[in-house]
Order: structure tokens, then C-alpha cells, then sequence
């Protein structure tokens, strides 16, 4: 894939989040995108069309992530609220609400059979849920993480959660192990690579780096961007060739995999760039801000 | 009825509900026949021709005006009858008017009793027209609401019969009643003369009605307690604020309407005022002066009612004639005028005291010794300042050694800090040594001199800077720093630097250093000191600078004495310390060089070369910082691995099998696999040895490892065990406390088991859900104060069986095993591996059947003896077929060993020990026995287990007799309280 084929030109501004967008997700096809804020609110969209669909409403505070099941009939979030919401897409309604995190809730996702949500908290512990059974009761309780976990991957038989404390932790469930991977840095977003072979951790110090996966190696570190106070989403393309992100300046980054020198970089906000998205097929990309405003960006 | 209706248009037809209609006609019915008339006239209820009730109105009356809607009294308008006789004369009634009036009128006419009323004035008319001709003119000068003349009909003013007047020149006042007798009628006519005095001076010339002004009736505070009898004074106030009619601001606080309204009145009418009298409001302030400009006759006494009344009154409309409205000001005023006046400080009411018990209480600052001299001097070394009075020695080229000189400036500079002491201690300390020869006054000694002079100086300098404290702060630093030295801490060094320091830019940084030297380390500093060993030729003086540092780094206080030097001289003791103190001091730098902290290069470079003379240690540690750094980057990304568990149904919910599966939920953290196995297999190992039968041992690893058809090593077995020994127990738990008759459900379950140790799907699938169910049940036993069985003991005992169950897939061993673990695993281990030969597998059996009878002794104590041998016989027969043993054969084998036993028991039981050899193929139908027995002694302490069905019960204790008969010899078969324990689990199991 070469540069030019990046997505680099504004297609549709998604316009409706009162206050500061925290993320900004494509769902399984690429068709639909997610996003939640401040304002505590999910909205879904077409960001093809640039149409606001529906808005989910029922948080208490803000809404920190939001994740949507391969086959887009439930919706997971949490928040501020330290509940993780468990919605129903077409009604709008919550069809369980999972308490039990002891603060705000950053991060959630589904399994590959949505029948697992895994939430990372600022509680310092990662949470496993059960959307199967009537329970609200984690089904576990991963509290190896010395400070707030921020973000949260999961693969068929792992599950992958970033902290502050530095480490990237991947608990292994086949296997009945953890690795715990010291970035040294806080790391506050991780990605998986789509091939899933590495991770892509954005760690404080205005780095994103690239972790094997299998060995705990370091790949390659990213660097020109703003990363230093806020939250901001990192990703790969959709063809791993190269690496994106948000900078707190409100530019899109984007490396190299291999060289990791900044192929592009173009200013998509004007403030903070809280959440990036790629579509898992197109040469599209969602990018979010705390300006409270989604931007969809093509070819 | 029918003019009201005229009164009002109606539109539309009304609706009226229809009950309404019909009750009220019924009810009219009733009335026109007459039944309601019988009633009461209090039950009577009037009625209008609509027969509704009579409303007469929300105030006036509601339904029931007047005397039950007739007229006012009970008599009504009855007439008064008169009779009278000769005999029974008529009384002659006296009317009054009281006999007439209600309450409130008769309270009016009491208090009217006294006033006049035109009825009875004599020339009534004249004296009415002249007081409304005097209303009319004053009512032109009065401001008023309503401009122009006022209507006469409105305006009705308070008519002066001749009466009054009268009264009021013989001294009466209104509000005053007549019969107060206040006899002071010189004080009367002194103030009748004082207010014509006024009256005169004032511009209205209207005095006769100034005394028809207003004046209130609390005006008559000070009279005598007449209020009561006072008359009413009617007074014409006009509306002049732009308050709400009938608001009064001042309803609660009536001092300030009086000042309000004496203010306003200064404003427009000064002569008006002077009539009013604030004497009643709290402020009215009781002023001892008479109010200047007023003429006071001179025969006028001077008291209070004088001052009350003409001092306030000046005062107030004096101030607030330049004043305006804002009440802030007022509380000024009365300042302004406290100021004055002391005395009238006091409220209304109140008199100042003449003896005040309050006194300002006064300390004397305290008592200064005479010989108090208002600077510390500090004993010992530091008395650097008294010694500036030294002459200057001459400036002296530094000596060419440059070690020597590094040397004499050191020590100069140390001298300095600490004192004349330390240079007898170096002197004395380094007599032999030549290098120190300029001490003596050897080599260098004019420079050292010259030198120490300096350091002296500058040091001087330096404190008297800062003791002139240009801030604040520096002088409290300082302090701290004198106390500090007080204490024995380590004196701050910015004051006696090597003379290579300005007291520049640096000095601010080096002040910090010094601060966090004095005091506490930060945690980091802790360990590093402790590594440095700049005294390794002197192990004993090291261990004293060890302890040194760790005195010095763990807080800011020191003790005197350092422990293990106490054998040394107080001064070789003094300059080992400072020794110390310049050793950990290089530690330090090179240790804050390499952290890369704060401290500019020129500054540790220059330090530090001046005290490597004095330890050779401190540069040692010196690093660079940038490899530091490089170290760093490749300890990231840095990878651990650690034992993770996650929760079965989370492995469930991934669809994928619980790597744990069968393990015993450990809470701590394993930290690596390899601890784990060593955990288990000395569980494993302990009871074994607690068995003391080393036969056994052999036996049970002898196979193992011979056998051909296992490709599994050792530990993999262990795991094996594992796995399975969990998915038992709680099962268990769960039959005792629950199913007696109906675990169909673990009745295939356990077979399936066995029967297909490959499929671990399923395996694991039922040991989780068993798993749960035992979490649960041990939760629900510790609930129901069921005491859940030892955990450890039985562990392994099942452990060592499982495997073999497991291995073997024999669908024969493993259950059989519970009785005696090892043995039996031992043994169905033979039987599946190597099928050994009967004899060497009988006595084993054997051991352990009478093992378990002696255990069983402890329960069923003092019991007869008799079918000891049944052991031993189902042991022969289980031997015989011991090597082909299939399910039938041990439920047929049971089966007629519980006919041969219990040939007396119903049938029914022997139904229900089938059904129970069923589940437990493998146990032998003593064990079941014992355990039902086992159950039955115990059921009072097991709710659960006693749930167990009364059939059972009653059956079992049918059983118990017989068993108590044969077990209770061997009770001199004493075995550990841990089999014991063992074998009640195992029995419990059994009994299911």
C-alpha cells in the first residue's frame, strides 16, 4: 500500500456530541461507527453517508469506550460510572449493566463470541464479564496491574490489557499464564496488529511502540506525535503496512511498520485527538477529538 | 331565592347530577311533612328551597350563623315576660349597657370609661368646631397622602373638651390616667414649661396642638407600671413611606421606625420633632447631657427623665439632619458619638456599673536574668565566631605539593566548620604522620594559617549574610540550622566551603543539598552508602562507617556515642567521625553524579576533589550517566512470565478448556510451574509417610515407573491427579449434605469417568460444574456450622488413588481405592499395569482393611467382637478375581457378600446396598456399612448429612449393631488422628 492511498481527505464530519468525543469506533464491517463522549451518550452513524442514526442514552457519566459484537446486535460500554452497560443496538435498550468496578471503567471489548466482555479499569484490575448468564458478577478478576488499566485487547484465547504501571499483560488463557511485557512507560492504548502478531502500545513519553508478541521484543518505536497527558488511540492500517495516531496538537500520524519514519501527517482537529479508528477493510479511518466533533477520512 | 336568580345570567342548562337532585328533594319532602321539625333546633338544618344547606358565606358564619342560623342568642327575639305578684314581687332589673355589649365592646366602653366624649361637654360644639379648624390648618402642613385639604369627613380630629384641657394644665398627660397619682407635680409642671419652652423656640407657633400630636402610649415607659389605665390616643399618621398598606417594616424592631420618623420630620419640620421622643426605643440613648442650645431653667433639676428626654432627642435629629438614609451610618453615628461619650455605652434599662468586675487582664513579659546575654554560644568546636578577632595572617603562596595543599585546605576548611577541636584531634591523631607536619607548624604551616584564616572568614561572612536575613526565611533556615548543630546534627556546609565557592548561584542548590543531608535521605540515597567500603583495609572500621551511614542516612538525630567505637578516645572518636562524614559525603556525590540530580559538574568536580584526599572511595562510584541511559533502553521492553488462572467458566466462555482443570483453587499466586509440582508431590509424599508402610512406598513406584504401557512420565501423572481428586470432593461434599437415594446424576457420572479418561472435554466440563457446586457447598456448610472436613489429609489419599484410576482406565480400581489410598492405588495400579500375583496383593489388602476397622474403633467404641474375619474374606474373594474384574463381577461379588451378611436384613436394604454397590462398585459393603454407621453417630453434628431419608437411617442403624459387635476389639489399633480423618471422608463418600 503506498502513501497515497492513506486516508487523508476529510469525507464527512459527524456532527451531534455535546462536549469532548472519548471514542470513535468502526464497527465489524466498517459500515457503522460508534462513537461516545462527555455528553453521555453512544451515537451510532454511517459515517459513509455522514448520517447520526441513533443515540444511546443512559450512562451516568461519560461514556469512555464503546465496543460493538461482530454481528452489531449488542453494544458494550463503560464509563465514568464505573458500569459497563450491555445494550441491545436496535432497541437502544440496556440489556445488563455489569457493577463491580471500584472506579471509572476505560476500556471494554467483546470476544470473538461476544459472549465475554473483558473491561479494563482504573481500579487497577481487568474485569471479565459474562453476557451469557444472568450473572452481573465478573467472572474474573485480573488484578496483576499495579495501576489503571486503560486499554484492553482481546484474541480468541487472550486476553491483552495496557496499564500506567508500564506493562503490557497478556493473560493466556489456554495456556494459564500471564506475560507481563515492562514498557517502562505508562502505556495508555493498545492495538493489535491484524495479523495478530504484535502489539501497539502508545506509551506517555510520546512513543508508540510495536511489541512482538511472542517474544516480548521491542519492533519499533514511533515518535513525532503528542502523547504525553491524554488518552489518544493508536491503530494500524488495515494492511499493517502502516501505523496511525492521534496527537494531542489535533495531526494525524502516520509511519512506516518497517522504518517507522512519519509518512503523513495532517492536522484532522483542533484539539486533542482522542480516538482514531481504521475501517478493517477500506482505506477509511475515523478520528475523534475532544472538539466533539468525528471526522471520517478517505482516500 | 327567585331575586338571586334574577341577579345573575345563566348560559347553558346546568348540569345537575341526578342523586343530587333526587336527596334534595326527598329531604325538602321530609322537611314539608314536618319530620325534621321535631328535631332540635341545633340538628335542624336550614335549608334554602333547593334544600340545600345555607350558606351564608365563608366569613360570615359558613352554614351556621347566628344561634343555629337563627337569630344571635339562645333566647333569640322571645320577648321578656314581666310577672309579678304580691307575694313574688318582680325583681326590678337593672339594665345596663354591659348587659348589651359583647366582649370587645365591653372591653372598648371599660377603656373608654375614662375618656370624654362630646355627649357630656359642655360647650360641645364651640370646642368641637375650634379643634377642627386647628386639624384643618395643621392638616395643610402636614404631608399627607392624599394632597390637598382633606375631606372634614375623613379628617375628624381628637376634639379637646374642656375637660381635657383642663387636665392638661394642671399637669395631666395623655396616655396618663387621672388616678395615677403622681403627686410630683413640680416634675408635671416643669415639663408642661419645658414644652412651651419648645414650643416657643420652635418656628410653628402652634403649641396647643403639639400636644395633640401623636405620641405614643409606650411613651409612658417610665411612668409608674399605669399602662394599663392609660387612654387610649388616637393618632393621625399619614402614609408617607412607599411601603405596602398595612406593612410595617419597623414591626419589630419599633426603635428604628422612631429614629426613621424623627429623621424624616428633621428634614421637612424641624420644629415638629422636637415634640417626638425617642426615649422608648432601645437607642434612645439616655445621654447625661443636656442638649445644648435648649434653655433648661436654671431651677431645673438635673435628672435622668431630663436627660432621657432632651439629650436623645438633640442628638438624633441633629445627626440625622446631615445624614442620609443608610442605616450603616447610624451604627457610625452612635460610634462616632460612644467615642465621645464612654458612658453611654450602656442600653436602655441598663446603668453602667460603677465597680466593673472585668479587668483587662495583663501579663508581665517575663523576667530577663540579669546575666541573660542574648546570644548562644555553643560549647565545644564551634566557637569559630569569638575567634575572628585573630589578626590576618599574611598571604602565603601555596605550597608546590599540590596533594599538600588540596590537603591543608581541607582541613583548613573542616577546622573552620568544626571547630579548634578538630585540629588538636588531626594534630594529635597525625603526629607521626609527616604529611600532616603543617599542623605543627611544619611545612605549610603558615599557608594552613593563612588558610583556616579564610575558611574562617568566609564562613564569618557567610553567616553574618545570613543572619542579617534579607528574608524572613533565611533567618528561620538558619536557626533550624543553629538547632540542628545543637542537637549534634550535621552543620549545613554552605558556610564553610572550600574556598573554591562563591556564594554565587550555586549556593541556592548546594543550600538544598545540604538541607536533605542534614535530615533524612530520601529512600533512594539508603542503599548505595552501605556498598561503598572506602575502609576495606579495616574491616572493624568499617563496620563503624557502615553504622555510621546508617545512623546518618536513618535520621536526622545522632547518638553520642557509635556504638562499638566506645573503646576509642573521645577525639579519635571525634575525627573518625569527620572521617565518616567526608567518606560518605563522596559516596554521595558520586552517587548523585550518576543519578544525574541537580548538581552542576564544577560543583561535585571541585568537591570532589577535595575530599579525595581523605577517601580514596567516593570516586570510584562515579558512572557515566549516558551509559546508565543505554542500560536503561535495553531493559525495555522487559518480558515476565507468571502462573495465570483463569476462572473455569471464563475458559468456558472462550470455549476452550480450563488449563487448571481439577486443581485445587489456589488463592496465593503460584509463581512458576515448577513450584507447584513440588508442592503436590510432597503432599503426595507426606501421608505416605505418615503410613509407615515402606512396602507400600516400593510398591506404589515400583509399577509405575516399570509400566510398559505408560508413556506418561511421573509428573505428568501427579498433574493427572490432580485433576481428577478435585472433580471428586466436592461431589462428595455434595452427596453427603443432599442426595442420599437420588445421585443418579454422579452414578454416571463417575463411571463415564473412568470409563473415558481421553475425553477431557468432558472431564473437564464436569469438574468445573462440580467444582462450583463444591465451592458452594463448603460456603453452605461453614453456613450451617457443618464442619467441613479436613482438606489436607485427604487430598493426597485421593491423589495417589487417581491416577492409577486414570492411567489405567480401568474401570475398576480407582473407586475401590477410597478406602486406603495408597494401598489400594498400589494395587489397582498391579492390577491394571502388571496384574501381580494374588498373594503379594492380599496381605496388602488385608493391612489395610484392619487399618481401617481400628480406625472405625475409634467411632464405635466398646463393642464385641465377632466378624473381624469378614474382612479378610471379601479380601480373599476381591484377591481371587482380582485380576478380571469387571463391573459385574464386584456389583455380583458385592451383592452376596451382602447376603451372606446381613442375611437377616429386609429386602428393601438389601435394595438399597445394591443400589449403593452400584455406585461404588469398588468398595467393599463393610466400608458402606461403617460409613452409614459413620453418619448415623455424627448426624446430629450434620444438619446436611442427617437430611439423609429416615428409611436409610433406620436401616443403618440396624447395621450398626452389627458392626459395633465385630469392630470393637481392635480398638488397640491405634492409628494417627490424620488417617482418621481421612477414613471418615473416604466413609463418607462411601456411604452414598
Amino acid at each position: 500500500m503506498s502513501v497515497s492511498d492513506l486516508p487523508r481527505t476529510e469525507a464527512n464530519v459527524l456532527k451531534g456530541h455535546e462536549g469532548a468525543v472519548l471514542a470513535a469506533r468502526f464497527n465489524g464491517d466498517g459500515n457503522y461507527c460508534l462513537s461516545c463522549g462527555k455528553d453521555r451518550t453512544i451515537r451510532l452513524w454511517n459515517p459513509h453517508r455522514g448520517i447520526h442514526i441513533k443515540t444511546y442514552k443512559s450512562h451516568g457519566r461519560e461514556v469512555r469506550d464503546v465496543h460493538v459484537t461482530p454481528d452489531n446486535s449488542k453494544l458494550i460500554s463503560c464509563g465514568g460510572d464505573r458500569q459497563i452497560f450491555y445494550w441491545d443496538v436496535s432497541t437502544g435498550r440496556v440489556i445488563r449493566k455489569f457493577r463491580g468496578h471500584e472506579s471509572e471503567v476505560n476500556a471494554v471489548k467483546f470476544n470473538e463470541y461476544s459472549s465475554v466482555v473483558a473491561s479494563a479499569g482504573y481500579d487497577q484490575s481487568l474485569r471479565a464479564w459474562d453476557c451469557r448468564s444472568h450473572s452481573t458478577e465478573p467472572i474474573q478478576i485480573i488484578d496483576t496491574f499495579q495501576d489503571s488499566v486503560m486499554s484492553v485487547c482481546l484474541t480468541k484465547t487472550e486476553i491483552i490489557g495496557g496499564s500506567v504501571d508500564g506493562t503490557v499483560r497478556t493473560f493466556d488463557i489456554r495456556v494459564g499464564r500471564e506475560l507481563s511485557d515492562d514498557l517502562g512507560q505508562p502505556v495508555n492504548c493498545i492495538s493489535m496488529s491484524n495479523d495478530g502478531n504484535c502489539i501497539l502500545a502508545s506509551c506517555l513519553d510520546s512513543t508508540l511502540r510495536l511489541l512482538d508478541r511472542s517474544t516480548g521484543e521491542l519492533l519499533q518505536e514511533y515518535k513525532g506525535h503528542i502523547c504525553k497527558s491524554f488518552k489518544t488511540d493508536c491503530c494500524l492500517t488495515n494492511s499493517d503496512a502502516h501505523v496511525t495516531g492521534g496527537s494531542e496538537d489535533g495531526y494525524i500520524y502516520f509511519w512506516d511498520l518497517v522504518d517507522a519514519s512519519v509518512v503523513a501527517k495532517f492536522k484532522a482537529h483542533s484539539l486533542v485527538v482522542t480516538s482514531v479508528s481504521y475501517h478493517p477493510k477500506d482505506d477509511a479511518m475515523i478520528t475523534s477529538s475532544v472538539d466533539g466533533i468525528i471526522r471520517v477520512w478517505k482516500k | 331565592m327567585d331575586s338571586d336568580v334574577e341577579d345573575y345570567v345563566f348560559f347553558g342548562t346546568p348540569i345537575e347530577r341526578e342523586e343530587e337532585i333526587t336527596s334534595r328533594r326527598k329531604k325538602s319532602i321530609a322537611e314539608a311533612s314536618g319530620h325534621l321539625r321535631t328535631l332540635a333546633p341545633w340538628k335542624q338544618e336550614v335549608t334554602d328551597e333547593e334544600g340545600r344547606r345555607r350558606f351564608h358565606g365563608a366569613f360570615t358564619g359558613g352554614f351556621s350563623a347566628g344561634y343555629y342560623n337563627t337569630v344571635g342568642s339562645k333566647e333569640g327575639w322571645t320577648p321578656q315576660t314581666f310577672t309579678s305578684s304580691r307575694k313574688n314581687r318582680a325583681e326590678v332589673k337593672q339594665q345596663s349597657i354591659l348587659n348589651f355589649l359583647d366582649e370587645d365592646e365591653k372591653a372598648e366602653f371599660e377603656g373608654k370609661s375614662f375618656g370624654t366624649s362630646l355627649q357630656f361637654d359642655t360647650f360641645g360644639s364651640t370646642a368641637a368646631e375650634f379643634a377642627r379648624k386647628q386639624a384643618e390648618k395643621e392638616q395643610q402642613q402636614r404631608p399627607s397622602a392624599i394632597p390637598g385639604p382633606a375631606p372634614d369627613e375623613l379628617v375628624v380630629p381628637a376634639t379637646e373638651s374642656i375637660g381635657v384641657k383642663l387636665l392638661l394644665k394642671m399637669g395631666w398627660r395623655r396616655g396618663r390616667s387621672i388616678k395615677d397619682s403622681h403627686a410630683d407635680s413640680l416634675y408635671d409642671a416643669r415639663r408642661e414649661g419645658r414644652k412651651a419652652l419648645l414650643a416657643f423656640s420652635s418656628d410653628d407657633a402652634k403649641t396647643a396642638f403639639n400636644d395633640a400630636e401623636p405620641v405614643d402610649l409606650e411613651q409612658s415607659v417610665n411612668d409608674d407600671g399605669q399602662l394599663s389605665r392609660c387612654t387610649p390616643v388616637y393618632v393621625l399618621n399619614p402614609k408617607q413611606d412607599l411601603h405596602g398598606l398595612g406593612y410595617d417594616p419597623y414591626k419589630n424592631a419599633p426603635e428604628f421606625r422612631e429614629k426613621k420618623r424623627s429623621r424624616t420630620s428633621g428634614h421637612s419640620k424641624n420644629g415638629r420633632t422636637k415634640a417626638l421622643s425617642i426615649k422608648d426605643s432601645l437607642f434612645g440613648l439616655k445621654s447625661g447631657k443636656v442638649a445644648p442650645g435648649f434653655g433648661i431653667g436654671a431651677l431645673e433639676e438635673y435628672d435622668a427623665e431630663d436627660e432621657d428626654l432632651y439629650g436623645a432627642d438633640y442628638e438624633f435629629v441633629d445627626t440625622y439632619a446631615e445624614e442620609d438614609e443608610e442605616p450603616s451610618r447610624l451604627s457610625k453615628d452612635v460610634r462616632k458619638k460612644l467615642v465621645g461619650r464612654e458612658r453611654q455605652d450602656v442600653l436602655p434599662g441598663f446603668i453602667l456599673a460603677s465597680k466593673s468586675d472585668y479587668q483587662l487582664e495583663r501579663f508581665d513579659p517575663p523576667v530577663v536574668p540579669k546575666d541573660f546575654v542574648p546570644h548562644h554560644k555553643f560549647p565545644g568546636p564551634l566557637e569559630t565566631d569569638s575567634k575572628l578577632a585573630v589578626p590576618l595572617p599574611p598571604e602565603i603562596p601555596p605550597p608546590e605539593d599540590n596533594n599538600l595543599k588540596l590537603l591543608i585546605e581541607g582541613v583548613a576548611t573542616l577546622v573552620a566548620r568544626c571547630g579548634k577541636l578538630f585540629e588538636d584531634i588531626s594534630r594529635e591523631k597525625n603526629q607521626s604522620n609527616p604529611l600532616f607536619s603543617f599542623l605543627t607548624g611544619g611545612n605549610g604551616h603558615d599557608y594552613y594559617a593563612r588558610k583556616l584564616w579564610e575558611a574562617r572568614q568566609k564562613r564569618n561572612d557567610q553567616t553574618k549574610l545570613v543572619s542579617d536575613g534579607k528574608s524572613s526565611e533565611t533567618a528561620q533556615r538558619l536557626t533550624a540550622e543553629t538547632r540542628g548543630k545543637l542537637l549534634g546534627e550535621r552543620p549545613l556546609e554552605q558556610s564553610a566551603r572550600d574556598s573554591s565557592f562563591s556564594v554565587g548561584s550555586e549556593n541556592g542548590i548546594q543550600i538544598q543539598f545540604n538541607l536533605s543531608d542534614t535530615f533524612t535521605k530520601s529512600a533512594s540515597f539508603n542503599e548505595l552508602p552501605e556498598v561503598a567500603t572506602p575502609f576495606q583495609d579495616d574491616p572493624v572500621k568499617q563496620e563503624r562507617f557502615e553504622r555510621f551511614l546508617k545512623e546518618k542516612y536513618q535520621g536526622g538525630l545522632r547518638s553520642t556515642d557509635s556504638g562499638g567505637a566506645s573503646a576509642m578516645s573521645e577525639a579519635a572518636r571525634a575525627r573518625e567521625r569527620l572521617d565518616f562524614e567526608a567518606a560518605a559525603e563522596a559516596i554521595e556525590k558520586a552517587k548523585q553524579r550518576k543519578e544525574g540530580s541537580i548538581s552542576t559538574e564544577q560543583l561535585l568536580g571541585s568537591s570532589g576533589a577535595g575530599r579525595m584526599l581523605f577517601t580514596s572511595g567516593g570516586l570510584e562510584q562515579v558512572k557515566d550517566t549516558q551509559a546508565e541511559d543505554l542500560t536503561n533502553k535495553k531493559v525495555y521492553p522487559r518480558r515476565e512470565e507468571f502462573q495465570w488462572r483463569p476462572s473455569p467458566i471464563l475458559c468456558k466462555r472462550f470455549d476452550l478448556i480450563d488449563p487448571y482443570i481439577g486443581k485445587p483453587p489456589p488463592a496465593p499466586r503460584i509463581k512458576s510451574k515448577m513450584d507447584s509440582l513440588i508442592f503436590i508431590s510432597d503432599s503426595v509424599k507426606a501421608p505416605r509417610l505418615e503410613e509407615s508402610v515402606a512396602a507400600n512406598n516400593d510398591r506404589y513406584s515400583a509399577p509405575q515407573s516399570d509400566a510398559p504401557e505408560i508413556s506418561r512420565d511421573v509428573t505428568k501423572e501427579i498433574e493427572a491427579d490432580i485433576q481428577v481428586e478435585n472433580v471428586e470432593r466436592p461431589v462428595d461434599l455434595y452427596k453427603a449434605i443432599f442426595s442420599d437415594d437420588s445421585d443418579d446424576e454422579v452414578e454416571t457420572f463417575n463411571p463415564k469417568k473412568v470409563e473415558d479418561p481421553e475425553k477431557k472435554i468432558e472431564v473437564a466440563n464436569t469438574a468445573l460444574s462440580h467444582l462450583i457446586a463444591g465451592d458452594f457447598l463448603e460456603s453452605l456448610g461453614k453456613e450451617l456450622g457443618l464442619e467441613v472436613p479436613h482438606e489436607s489429609p485427604p487430598y493426597p489419599t485421593s491423589k495417589a488413588k487417581n491416577p492409577a484410576q486414570k492411567e489405567t482406565s480401568n474401570a475398576n480400581a480407582g473407586g475401590n481405592a477410597n478406602i486406603l489410598p495408597v494401598d489400594n492405588k498400589s494395587s489397582s495400579t498391579r492390577n491394571a499395569v502388571s496384574r501381580t500375583s494374588i498373594e503379594r496383593w492380599m496381605p496388602d489388602q488385608r493391612e489395610t482393611a484392619q487399618e481401617g476397622k481400628s480406625q472405625k474403633n475409634e467411632f464405635t467404641p466398646g463393642n464385641p467382637l465377632n466378624v473381624s474375619d469378614k474382612y479378610k474374606e471379601t479380601d480373599k474373594y476381591k484377591g481371587e478375581i482380582g485380576c478380571e474384574r469387571s463391573k459385574e463381577d464386584e456389583k455380583s461379588k458385592l451383592m452376596s457378600s451382602h447376603h451372606k451378611n446381613r442375611s437377616s436384613n429386609s429386602s428393601s436394604e438389601d435394595e438399597r446396598s445394591r443400589k449403593r454397590s452400584r455406585r461404588h462398585q469398588y468398595s467393599s459393603d463393610s466400608y458402606s456399612d461403617s460409613s452409614s454407621e459413620y453418619r448415623d453417630q455424627h448426624h446430629s453434628r450434620s444438619k446436611g448429612r442427617s437430611k439423609g431419608s429416615s428409611r436409610e437411617k433406620s436401616s443403618s442403624r440396624r447395621k450398626h449393631r452389627k458392626h459395633r459387635d465385630r469392630d470393637s476389639p481392635r480398638r488397640s489399633h491405634n492409628d494417627t488422628e490424620k488417617e482418621c480423618t481421612a477414613r471418615k471422608k473416604d466413609k463418607k463418600r462411601r456411604r452414598d
